[in-house]
């Protein structure tokens, strides 16, 4: 990605007006503070969505995966698209914090804290699937490698024991990139609250005084996380894609899988980040700092990862029909034209003909149009997984064995209550902790105004 | 009892304190209580195998049942027993779940006014029934189905004893029309027995002798080694199917012919003619005066070349044999049909050695016509009583003829059924009869034969045997009734009748066996009398109406075990409901696709039910299976969905005429119907939704001359895959034979020795050979592994979404199929493949392969399932979690998950008591597959380590393998060449694979292709 030359930033963060640091503080704090209708309309449907959830979740456990959509030959569902959904989701943040951190693409500064906050979010919402999933919730400690009497191991052969790692070690990176960049920013909050919220922050803020001394402690840090979780941002849905790609199962079984799934993965988090931001942004009046630029940018992205996906869709038939092995055909032919169509005609229509409206650069910057656009975009994704994983299951090796899935209701109600559940720790960090990283803002700020006074970079 | 004496009160303490603590916890608390005393012949844990008879159908087959612990767990065949041999169909398989059936009746009961049941204590019973047989015996009569010898002389004795009005011996499917026929051609009044083991041409005009005959497992046998490619090398016997419906046996034919519905014995009679003019033969005599053969072939609708290729077949055969037409193709013409069958065979000098006369005249049974005159008795009063044993009358009689109204008129309607049916639902009183496990009983399926039933566990309810029931209303009848009855009690009397044998050598062996007795016959003068003549059809409608029986409900009285209706149809693959079969054409013109409900109308009624077009039926017909339609009972009706007295699927005695034929049997091919579509759909448990196997060799088929010739699979290779990436993928590996052209292989397509597949330092690699050329897709294997290994039945609902647990499925593909990717995404694809006249039905019994390279072991996180040293591929089922991974990755498709809590939920009442305790029963959320009877393997590796020593090849028998009717499965050590299993693959050698070897999943079973004996023509 081009960075924008550094006049643009001048010229976009330094207009006359320009909120000064102390502005910025109250701005950006004021999200946290004050009661706004749409926040606590959103708060409660998420809650109750998430109840709906663990109401159809208990049912599930206690009478069994029968009542979800699974049967032979297609064993995983809903649950799997889902949880690659969310994984995907989840990589637009580490993307924007370590890769763009690394390579001082600063318009990243003004979003990074929402795609961090929805990477953890996501990953978190993402890491729930594979124990909804299994067929045995309460033996889901089995695919932890804990000593025990009994020798009992796990297979690393498996690439679910992958997936375990990759997600952990995911999970645990984002947690502290994100708790790490958040300490100054709580300090500020610290110095402006009152009763428990100052408790709570005095604790979480790890008594940042912002000194020297931790400023340069602090930048080291978020310098060396960016290095360790740069690789991670490939090596997490390359793993998910091993999932699939290390099967023998006609559809699966193909070696674009890993950059097809990262690119997806990107495609689908800035996505994911525009759809977010966009009401954070309208509804606590924060045009000031996230900017149509900024939009652009996603959009750029967007449409590079769009482009990308594309190549991966076409090079699996050329792949398919130039192995001319007829499993693989077959397949082939079946996601398209099969009793699957639609999904697959959602997904090329939304993922790849939809997003080549962003060429146009009015329409990079129409707000309303970018998040229709990048709703749809996430309806694409979610089905690109469904199509990977139902059709391919639905069609393999013994045409006797052929069989077709419709998910459940409680499937669905689990599918909601996850977006729900994404809703409402996103809702709640909202109202707890500052949305746009403050200290990286007034860094642009000071580094555009250090920018227009020096005449010079 | 007048008062608590002191342990009866430690007793009741003991109990209440006990019942508390079971209600205040949670989990009932189960205990395993060891024997006080422990019985001498058990050892906990140690099957004891005791020898009876199976009850299932009239065949008599002899049975090995293996009991735990004082428990029936499982039936085999006996080895001994002349019938079955040692095999046993998928019927008698699953015959033991009757006596552990939700559907018993308890105890005797007795009907109030307002249609419910009291129950009654015996002497109540008892009384009850003395007094009214005792009030007008005259008016009291027995109606009931065919009886052991035992039971059948003491029912006699009783009728005579007591001297009530009669007795009715009816089955719906018995062999009426061909003892008519073989009293009017060879003047004896006997059942033929067909023997086609010496057979090199087999004719069936619908007999379907392989799977609804009247002997299935016996002739699957014999049909099997009379085309064993071992020792026929020109392939043995062919078989030539004929009737408007492509049946099980016609999917085994070489060639099929699809006449006219009804035209059998006008065939049957020019085909005599025409070839005892050819042989110059005389032996038929005038009675093939009346031949007609231009009207013959025009009334089945032939081409005459067919004609002529089947005289020039029969004239050119050394030991041809010919079958008489069966349930679905009988007429009101039926016993015509069979003389000229039999007129047929004798032309054909088959008397003697493929169709044995018995010395001894058949016992005579009554026929429908019998019964429709005591329906006329009943209806005008003269029955008052009507004793009801082994029959089903209600249901299985046609609704025309009235019974069930009748029945009001009848002052007391006595039912001795075990298990709740419909006519115990209108029964006055149940006086509920043992089931066969726990009673005493013989058989005779022919002269010479003579077979016994033992009990095998005691009375699990407040039931009484029949015979015990009958001597004690006998004698509590009084004045001089008792003097005429045998004294002692009902096993006294079996074993009186049993005296001028060793009993104990017999109850051992499982009865007495000797060949039978023959008798020479000649052609007698009445033979012209009896003549066949063109089907009578009522009715008005386009389509002939055709009811088969179901493979396994046989006259409805399978339907209620849970087994057999969740085993699929081997032919249409359809479960737990009922179909009309119609085809592609017909179902074209009413625009109708599979699922689609049809009112069928004959004018005698109507019902609707769900369509299934094929290309193995007649345009003009509509074909129906009989069996279905209970309203009553857990699985048989939807009760056990939850709609009690509704009816599942439909039963065709609603719409058949009450027809007759000359014998006065029912004429089950006797109306005209009229087909229309009624907008409704229905979905049907289909469990292969396609037969197209697209070209992947998964069933290859090797000609007869290819393999004389070249002696090798270069026909089935080059139409497997064609693909080079797959040649490839069976390059890998030391043991690869080259790949010559790329294209096709030359030579055993092995790729890999089996055998390495196992621990170096292990003796055994356990491994299969399936020869499909013998499997005839009867899918007697699917009942034994789903008894032997506790399958769970999931039920229709479950069925429909492919949810059913077996571990063994038969796949049914029609010819090599076609690689078109273009499948259509219809409810199901037409299958091209499926032809009127053509036969490329191949059958692929699949179940886990037991891969030495297997896709499922590597991908499981928790290695729930495993390669065993021995090779197997194990699963745990305490360490899965339930991910699945493994039965998306099983190219196979063998694996089944358990979607819910089945162990607990699906073995309702006393279902659970038939479990067998060497097995697990799974649990909610686990993944479960074939083990190959990894049980079976451990009962034979302590006595081999007791004796310091290896398993022995054979001492390890699969269930499925022990079932296989036609021994079409073997098991053993392959790593032991001089296995069967071995040396069956390896003689096989130039018919053996792999399924999908392409993939290199190194799978443990040998597969040994189909053989097309003939040019798949037809007879054109």
């Amino acid at each position: 990605m081009v960075p924008p030359p550094a006049s643009a930033v001048a010229d976009s963060m330094n207009v006359p007006g320009r909120p000064r640091d102390s502005q910025t503080n109250v701005d950006i704090l004021a999200v946290t503070k004050g009661f706004h209708w749409p926040w606590l309309l959103a708060f409660l449907a998420s809650v109750s969505g998430v109840l709906m959830a663990l109401g159809a979740l208990t049912y599930q456990t206690y009478y069994g995966l029968g009542v979800a959509g699974y049967q032979a030959p297609v064993f995983w569902g809903v649950y799997i698209i889902t949880f690659v959904f969310w994984i995907g989701i989840g990589h637009a943040g580490t993307l924007i914090s370590a890769i763009l951190f690394l390579f001082r693409a600063k318009w990243r500064n003004a979003i990074n804290r929402g795609a961090e906050t929805m990477t953890v979010f996501a990953v978190l919402t993402a890491a729930l699937f594979p124990l909804i999933h299994i067929g045995r919730l309460w033996k889901f400690y089995f695919l932890l490698p804990y000593p025990n009497q009994r020798y009992l191991w796990v297979n690393f052969k498996s690439p679910l024991i992958w997936d375990v790692f990759a997600i952990n070690t995911y999970l645990t990176i984002s947690v502290l990139f994100f708790f790490v960049g958040l300490i100054p920013d709580i300090a500020i909050a610290r110095d402006r609250a009152v009763g428990w919220k100052k408790v709570v922050y005095t604790i979480v803020s790890a008594g940042w005084q912002g000194s020297g001394k931790q400023w340069k402690a602090h930048n080291r840090t978020i310098l060396h996380l960016s290095g360790i979780a740069t690789p991670l941002v490939l090596s997490v849905h390359s793993i998910v894609s091993w999932d699939f790609a290390m099967s023998i199962v006609p559809g699966w079984h193909a070696t674009i899988f890993a950059p097809y799934f990262v690119a997806g993965a990107i495609f689908g988090g800035f996505a994911m980040v525009v759809i977010v931001m966009v009401p954070v942004r309208r509804i606590f009046r924060l045009e000031e700092y996230i900017t149509d630029y900024h939009f652009e940018n996603m959009s750029r992205f967007i449409l590079f990862t769009s482009l990308i996906c594309a190549y991966a869709y076409g090079a699996e038939y050329f792949i398919a029909w130039y192995s001319g092995i007829e499993p693989e055909q077959t397949s082939f032919w079946q996601r398209a034209f099969g009793p699957y169509w639609f999904s697959t005609w959602s997904m090329i229509t939304f993922n790849v003909i939809m997003p080549q409206l962003l060429w146009i650069k009015r329409l990079r910057t129409n707000i309303p149009f970018l998040f229709v656009l990048c709703f749809f975009i996430n309806v694409g994704m979610w089905f690109e997984r469904y199509v990977i994983i139902i059709t391919s299951l639905s069609r393999e090796y013994v045409p006797a064995a052929w069989g077709l899935y419709i998910p459940s209701t409680v499937e669905l109600m689990v599918l909601t209550g996850s977006f729900c559940w994404f809703a409402m720790f996103f809702l709640l960090f909202l109202k707890m902790f500052p949305i746009i990283a403050i200290t990286e803002v007034k860094e642009l700020t000071i580094h555009a105004r250090d920018h227009a006074e020096g005449g010079q970079h | 009892m007048s008062e608590l004496d002191r342990r009866d009160f430690l007793k009741i303490v003991g109990l209440s304190a006990g019942a508390a603590a079971a209600v205040g916890c949670g989990d009932p608390v189960d205990k395993l209580i060891p024997y006080v005393i422990q019985p001498e012949e058990i050892t906990p844990g140690i099957a004891v195998v005791y020898a009876s008879t199976c009850m299932e159908c009239p065949a008599a087959c002899g049975l090995h049942v293996k009991t735990r612990e004082g428990r029936p767990i499982k039936l085999e065949g006996n080895p001994e027993h002349p019938i079955n041999q040692g095999r046993l169909c998928a019927r008698g398989q699953v015959g033991l779940g009757r006596t552990y059936h939700p559907d018993r009746i308890e105890g005797p009961a007795t009907r109030s006014g307002d249609g419910s049941l009291q129950a009654v204590s015996w002497d109540d019973a008892k009384n009850k029934l003395v007094a009214k047989i005792g009030s007008a015996p005259q008016k009291t009569w027995i109606l009931g189905g065919a009886v052991g010898p035992s039971l059948d002389g003491l029912i006699d004795q009783f009728v005579t004893a007591t001297g009530i009005a009669g007795r009715l011996t009816y089955e719906p499917f018995g062999p009426h029309a061909l003892i008519e026929a073989s009293e009017a051609v060879f003047g004896v009044s006997a059942v033929p027995v067909f023997d086609i083991s010496g057979a090199d041409l087999i004719v069936d005009f619908g007999a379907d002798f392989l799977d609804t005959g009247p002997s299935p497992a016996e002739h699957a046998g014999q049909f099997s080694k009379t085309r064993d490619l071992a020792t026929h090398s020109d392939g043995g016997a062919r078989l030539i199917s004929i009737g408007p419906r492509q049946n099980l046996t016609a999917s085994n034919a070489d060639y099929w012919i699809a006449t006219a519905p009804g035209s059998e014995g006008l065939l049957a009679l020019a085909l005599a003619k025409a070839v005892s003019d050819r042989l110059g033969s005389n032996a038929a005599g005038a009675a093939l005066a009346g031949a007609d053969i231009s009207a013959a072939i025009a009334a089945a609708e032939i081409e005459r070349n067919v004609f002529d290729g089947l005289v020039d077949k029969l004239v050119s055969a050394k030991h041809a044999v010919v079958l008489p037409p069966g349930i679905a193709s009988s007429t009101t013409a039926g016993a015509g049909s069979a003389a000229a069958v039999l007129l047929l065979n004798v032309v054909l000098g088959a008397v003697g050695s493929q169709l044995k006369i018995p010395a001894t005249d058949a016992k005579p049974t009554s026929t429908l016509k019998d019964v429709t005159a005591l329906i006329a008795e009943m209806k005008a009063g003269n029955v008052d009583c009507l004793l009801i044993h082994d029959l089903n009358p209600v249901y299985a009689l046609p609704a025309s003829a009235g019974f069930k109204e009748a029945l009001t008129k009848v002052g007391l309607v006595v039912s001795f059924a075990s298990l709740v049916d419909e006519t115990t639902e209108v029964a006055n009183l149940l006086v509920p009869d043992h089931t066969a496990m726990e009673s005493w009983g013989d058989a005779s399926p022919r002269p010479g034969i003579r077979s016994l039933v033992q009990p095998t566990l005691r009375p699990l309810f407040d039931t009484q045997a029949l015979g015990d029931t009958l001597l004690s209303v006998g004698r509590a009848m009084g004045g001089g009734v008792a003097d005429q009855l045998p004294s002692g009690s009902w096993k006294s009397v079996v074993e009186a009748n049993w005296s001028d044998t060793n009993w104990r050598k017999a109850l051992a062996r499982g009865g007495v066996f000797e060949p039978m007795p023959t008798r020479e016959v000649t052609v007698a003068a009445s033979a012209a009398n009896l003549r066949p003549s063109a089907a009578r059809l009522q009715g008005s409608g386009d389509l002939t109406l055709v009811t088969f029986p179901h493979s396994y409900y046989g006259d409805g009285r399978g339907a209620a075990l849970p087994w057999m209706q969740e085993i699929p149809d081997p032919v249409t693959k359809l479960s737990w409901n009922s179909w009309a079969e119609i085809s592609f054409a017909k179902a074209k013109e009413l625009d109708v696709v599979f699922g689609d409900v049809l009112t069928i109308d004959t004018g005698t009624g109507s019902f609707d039910v769900s369509v299934f077009p094929r290309g193995g039926v007649r345009e003009d017909i509509v074909a129906i299976p009989i069996g279905q339609g209970h309203t009553v009972g857990h699985y048989a009706s939807m009760a056990g969905d939850g709609e009690p007295g509704v009816a599942r699927g439909v039963n065709v005695a609603a719409i058949l005429p009450t027809a007759l034929d000359e014998a006065g049997g029912q004429a089950y091919l006797s109306t005209r119907a009229t087909v229309t579509k009624t907008g409704r759909f229905r979905r049907l448990a289909l469990s292969q939704w396609t037969d197209n196997q697209r070209k992947r060799g998964l069933a290859p088929e090797v000609s007869i001359y290819d393999l004389a010739q070249t002696g090798g699979m270069a026909h089935f290779v080059a139409a497997a895959q064609a693909s080079e990436a797959g040649g490839e993928g069976m390059g890998e590996g030391e043991h690869a034979e080259a790949a010559a052209g790329g294209h096709h292989f030359e030579g055993p397509p092995f790729t890999f020795d089996a055998a390495n597949d196992s621990h170096p330092d292990q003796p055994y690699r356990w491994g299969m050979t399936i020869d499909n050329d013998k499997c005839t897709g009867c899918s007697a294997c699917i009942a034994a592994c789903y008894i032997e290994n506790n399958g769970t039945i999931v039920g229709e609902l479950e069925a429909i979404r492919h949810r059913e647990m077996t571990w063994l499925r038969i796949e049914r593909y029609v010819g090599d199929g076609d690689d078109d990717v273009r499948d259509s995404s219809e409810r199901r694809p037409t299958p091209d493949g499926e032809i009127l006249g053509l036969n490329e039905v191949r059958h692929l019994p699949m179940l886990c392969q037991h891969c030495g390279a297997a896709p499922c072991e590597s991908v499981c996180p928790v290695i729930a399932t495993y390669h065993s040293p021995e090779g197997l591929n194990a699963m745990i089922y305490n360490r899965c979690v339930g991910t699945r991974y493994c039965a998306n990755n099983c190219v196979y498709k063998v694996r089944r998950f358990n979607y819910f809590d089945y162990g607990r939920l699906n073995w309702p009442g006393l279902l659970g008591l038939m479990l067998n305790p060497d097995v697990t029963v799974r649990g909610q959320g686990v993944m479960e597959k074939c083990t190959f009877c990894a049980q079976r393997i451990s009962a034979a590796r302590q006595p081999a380590k007791d004796e310091g020593r290896e398993i022995a090849d054979g001492e390890v028998v699969m269930a499925c393998q022990q079932a296989c009717p036609s021994g079409a499965i073997e098991f053993g050590n392959v790593k032991d060449t001089a296995s069967v299993a071995a040396l069956k693959a390896k003689q096989g050698d130039e018919r053996s694979y792999h399924a999908l070897q392409e993939l290199n999943t190194r799978s443990a079973i040998t597969y040994l292709a189909q053989v097309r004996r003939e040019k798949n023509e037809g007879v054109h």
